[in-house]
């Protein structure tokens, strides 16, 4: 982490001062770091449970939810990003993603640790993935962020959550 | 003024109308009686024709009255439909598809298509005889002999006629390719004062002298969208004054006004006007005592015989026009909205079921469930029969093909259809229509011989395809067979090695190296024509197949021809499911594969090649927690449900039953495209999510895996 740190300060410097945007992001811990993630992207959170396991699925997929009549998938994040599985704790939640892809959509639920609160961030305070030194692969990050003294992960939802490349693994 | 709609609705039915003209045009080659076949085909085209009008769509108009003429004369046996004829009306009827497909897509027609349609044309002017009319045909019902011209038409449109999207401009347009218009006149008489004026509303008159040969009911037809709300006076040529006088009286503006109006137009002349309204003055003041239909008898003007028809007539059209309201045109999102509702009431009624049933003392609250979820039950029945439609005009289409497709490859094949009555999901019937075109292509294509080669065989020249539909135990059971070569066994072998789908030494079953030709990428055309051979086909058809939860097995006999046997499940929303319990969670399967449950124990036959012992009958079975790599302990009792998918029968172990219960099956969705051995999902009363079990696929593991299931079953590729 600290490596990285030290890149994205190099980088805060080099940003010039563009007409300033801002767009919201929900932040959400992992064990114990923290992401963001778009939220537009974002239908609802809902608390963790009722849970149906799906077999002979990697373990990345967590199973399916039933919310509000439809079945929707549930992934876990962090077998996702090749750490371990998410345990179930009280503040575990399901963030519900609208994916778009193609011409329809799809929800897909997402495990995570807890969410903590929603980041409104400047396009000038947004620096590019690094290369190295996330431990996550480097096309799931969008941005990396400085809010206040703390670094945040912005994390490009269609990458990470790329139905086509899912369902490859799955098949 | 926004045509949209109506125009939608004329898109739509001239779809349906080119439809029956080409069943009709395919019903007269085969022999019988052609009269219903042509009087369809007329009708067909003249309303194809008389709605454009409306639209001012010209060049549909103008292609379709020369069509229509021919057609006519057809009719009248002036020109016989057969042979080269037919051929010719079957490209009409395909440009005619052009030019509404134009319509549609909301471009103008192409040179190309222009072209096309001038030659078509073309070659059907020699069959117009005498040369083409500019009016419409002469209808049966004109009266014999009677001068055919000077029509008056009196036409007040209704308030409505801007709001319902109509033009009363095009209507006058329309009635200008009846015939001449030589007089008009418009009237706005009931236009009211400035306060009161509505912009939105129509408040047009017409009178109108229009010179033709067409009979009432064509110009009636010209007004049939208008027609509810609007007041539409027709007074034949040569009427009698009296006639004119009804027709005074009917309209709403004043007399003088019109009578001028009727003496501009030619038909009256003044002094025959004064009179006739000097008689209206008489009657008025005997306080009309007698009925106009009373009048004109006693007044010999009309013999009764000729008003006891006119009634026995009207009487008729009241009878034909509410058959007509029997049968309502619902969107099929409306539909789909009803049935995905249905499905969200009978969980909900499960659930409410679920809680009545664990209430303690809720003996009157379990009954009224009980019989809330009998009536939801039956409200699903009738929605699901909303959507069921009939095969039979999914196996008509294929008429055409078969005829097109065996004149290009110069065979002989004679199309027989059975069981068109039988009634599926309008959802399966939409998806089925590909893998059927596949199919059907494949069987004219490969399976049925040359003409040569079938004399050689001692087989009839003309070969012989069979569409079959038929319900099978909550199933639909489709077969396409044909009468030709079979499948070649040894090619099919060989071309598999040769593709690299099998390895060389690999021993496979006949049954085995026939489902080769469902492999992505097979194909043993040895010259690719037109029609398949692409190698794209049957992976297609069997992927469509599985997407639609139904299977697909082929039949084949050398030398005597292929069956393509599909079985479909009847709809894919609802399932009467059967509720099985391993390691806590639940699993469906589909009631109507299930045969019976028992306990594995005492009818274990071999726990080494998992094979059970049905008094006398030996099936194999798995466990669903070994297939699904269910981590626990197996419990002491487990329990075997029986279960039968086509001809294989086996069973799956599980560790509790819970019972039948009704259930909405909801995709996996593309995510779980890969998932084996699962069909889809539930939700339970619980509102847990359940997941419903692919039998298919399990009975094909438990029949190829009796020796080691979850790994063997697992391995082998079935698609």
């Amino acid at each position: 982490m600290a490596e990285l740190i030290k890149f994205s300060k190099r980088q805060t410097q080099v940003a010039a001062v563009k007409v300033e945007r801002r767009e919201q992001y929900l932040a959400f811990t992992l064990a114990g770091e923290t992401f963001a993630m778009d939220i537009r992207a974002i239908r609802e959170v809902i608390q963790f449970g009722g849970i149906t396991d799906v077999p002979l699925m990697p373990p990345f997929i967590r199973g399916v939810i039933n919310l509000r009549g439809a079945v929707v998938p549930v992934i876990d994040l962090s077998v996702r990003f090749g750490r371990a599985a998410t345990a179930p704790a009280q503040r575990t939640c399901i963030v519900i993603i609208e994916l778009e892809q193609g011409e329809d959509t799809l929800d897909l639920g997402v495990m995570v640790d807890n969410v903590s609160e929603v980041l409104s961030i400047g396009e000038s305070e947004i620096e590019p993935a690094p290369a190295f030194g996330s431990g996550i692969r480097s096309e799931f990050i969008a941005g990396v962020a400085k809010v206040g003294d703390r670094f945040v992960i912005l994390l490009d939802v269609n990458h990470v959550l790329s139905v086509e490349e899912l369902s490859e693994i799955i098949g | 003024m926004d045509l949209d709609a109506a125009r939608q609705t004329y898109i739509i039915e001239a779809r349906e109308l080119l439809e029956a003209m080409e069943e009709a045009l395919l019903a007269l080659e085969e022999a019988g009686d052609p009269t219903e076949p042509v009087n369809a085909m007329f009708r067909a085209v003249h309303t194809i024709k008389g709605s454009a009008g409306l639209f001012g769509l010209d060049g549909i108009v103008h292609f379709a009255h020369t069509v229509e003429s021919v057609l006519d004369r057809v009719r009248g046996h002036q020109v016989a439909l057969e042979g080269e004829l037919i051929g010719l009306m079957l490209e009409a009827h395909d440009h005619l598809g052009g030019l509404i497909a134009d319509l549609q897509a909301d471009q103008p027609e192409s040179p190309a298509s222009r072209l096309q349609g001038e030659q078509i044309l073309a070659r059907l002017a020699p069959h117009l005889g005498g040369g083409l009319t500019k009016a419409a045909p002469q209808a049966p019902e004109a009266p014999e002999g009677a001068v055919r011209e000077g029509w008056h038409l009196s036409i007040r449109f209704g308030r409505d006629v801007f709001r319902n999207g109509m033009d009363p401009l095009s209507f006058v347009r329309f009635l200008g390719t009846l015939g001449r218009i030589t007089h008009l006149t418009s009237i706005f008489s009931s236009l009211p004062q400035r306060e009161a004026f509505e912009p939105e509303d129509c408040h047009l008159g017409l009178e109108i002298e229009l010179d033709t040969a067409a009979s009432r009911a064509a110009i009636e037809d010209v007004f049939e969208f208008v027609r509810e709300d609007s007041l539409i006076q027709l007074v034949p040529p040569n009427a009698l004054v009296e006639d004119y006088l009804r027709l005074i009286r009917a309209l709403p503006e004043e007399e003088r006004f019109l009578g001028e109006i009727l003496v501009a137009g030619g038909c009256l002349t003044a002094h025959e006007l004064s009179q006739a309204l000097a008689v209206q003055k008489q009657e008025a003041r005997q306080e009309g005592a007698r009925l106009l239909g009373t009048i004109l008898i006693e007044d010999n003007a009309v013999p009764p015989p000729v008003v006891a028809a006119a009634l026995d007539k009207q009487k008729k059209a009241a009878e034909r026009q509410t058959q007509e309201l029997r049968v309502i045109k619902v969107s099929a999102d409306k539909l789909d909205r009803l049935v995905d509702l249905v499905g969200e009431l009978v969980i909900a009624g499960a659930t409410a079921h679920a809680r009545a049933a664990a209430a303690q003392g809720g003996g009157g609250l379990l009954e009224a469930t009980q019989t809330v979820n009998k009536l939801v039950e039956e409200i699903r029945d009738n929605a699901l029969s909303l959507r069921m439609v009939q095969i039979g005009e999914t196996f008509n289409r294929f008429r055409r093909i078969v005829r097109d497709v065996s004149k290009e490859l110069g065979k002989a094949i004679e199309l027989e259809i059975h069981g068109a009555e039988t009634e599926l999901d309008k959802t399966i019937v939409e998806k089925l229509s590909d893998p059927l075109m596949h199919i059907v292509r494949n069987a004219i294509d490969h399976g049925i011989e040359p003409v040569d080669v079938r004399q050689a065989r001692g087989k009839p020249e003309s070969g012989t395809l069979f569409l079959q539909a038929s319900h099978e135990a909550g199933s639909i059971i489709i077969e396409v067979s044909d009468d030709g070569g079979g499948l070649n066994k040894d090619r099919i072998l060989a071309k598999a090695i040769e593709r690299g789908l099998v390895r060389a030494d690999a021993e496979l079953t006949d049954n085995e190296i026939i489902n080769l030709i469902f492999e992505p990428g097979f194909s043993t055309a040895d010259a690719v024509s037109n029609l398949s051979g692409r190698g794209v086909g049957m992976d297609v058809v069997r992927r469509n197949i599985d997407e639609l939860r139904g299977t697909i097995e082929v039949e084949t006999a050398p030398g005597q021809g292929t069956t393509m046997r599909m079985r479909l499940p009847l709809t894919l929303a609802i399932i009467d499911g059967f509720r099985v319990e391993v390691a806590g969670a639940s699993y469906v399967a589909p009631l109507d594969v299930v045969i019976e449950c028992l306990d594995l124990a005492p009818f274990l036959e071999s726990e080494e090649n998992h094979l059970i012992n049905l008094r006398g009958e030996v099936l194999p079975f798995l466990r669903l927690r070994e297939v699904f790599r269910i981590p626990g302990e197996r419990p002491r009792r487990e329990r075997v449900v029986v279960i039968q998918h086509g001809e294989l029968r086996a069973g799956i172990v599980v560790d509790r039953l819970m019972g039948e219960f009704q259930t909405v099956i909801k995709p996996l969705g593309r995510l779980f495209r890969g998932a084996r051995g699962l069909g889809g999902s539930t939700i339970l009363g619980t509102g847990e999510v359940a997941l419903i079990l692919d039998v298919a696929q399990l009975v094909q593991l438990a029949a190829e895996g009796t020796a080691a299931p979850s790994r063997r079953a697992l391995a082998a590729p079935t698609h």
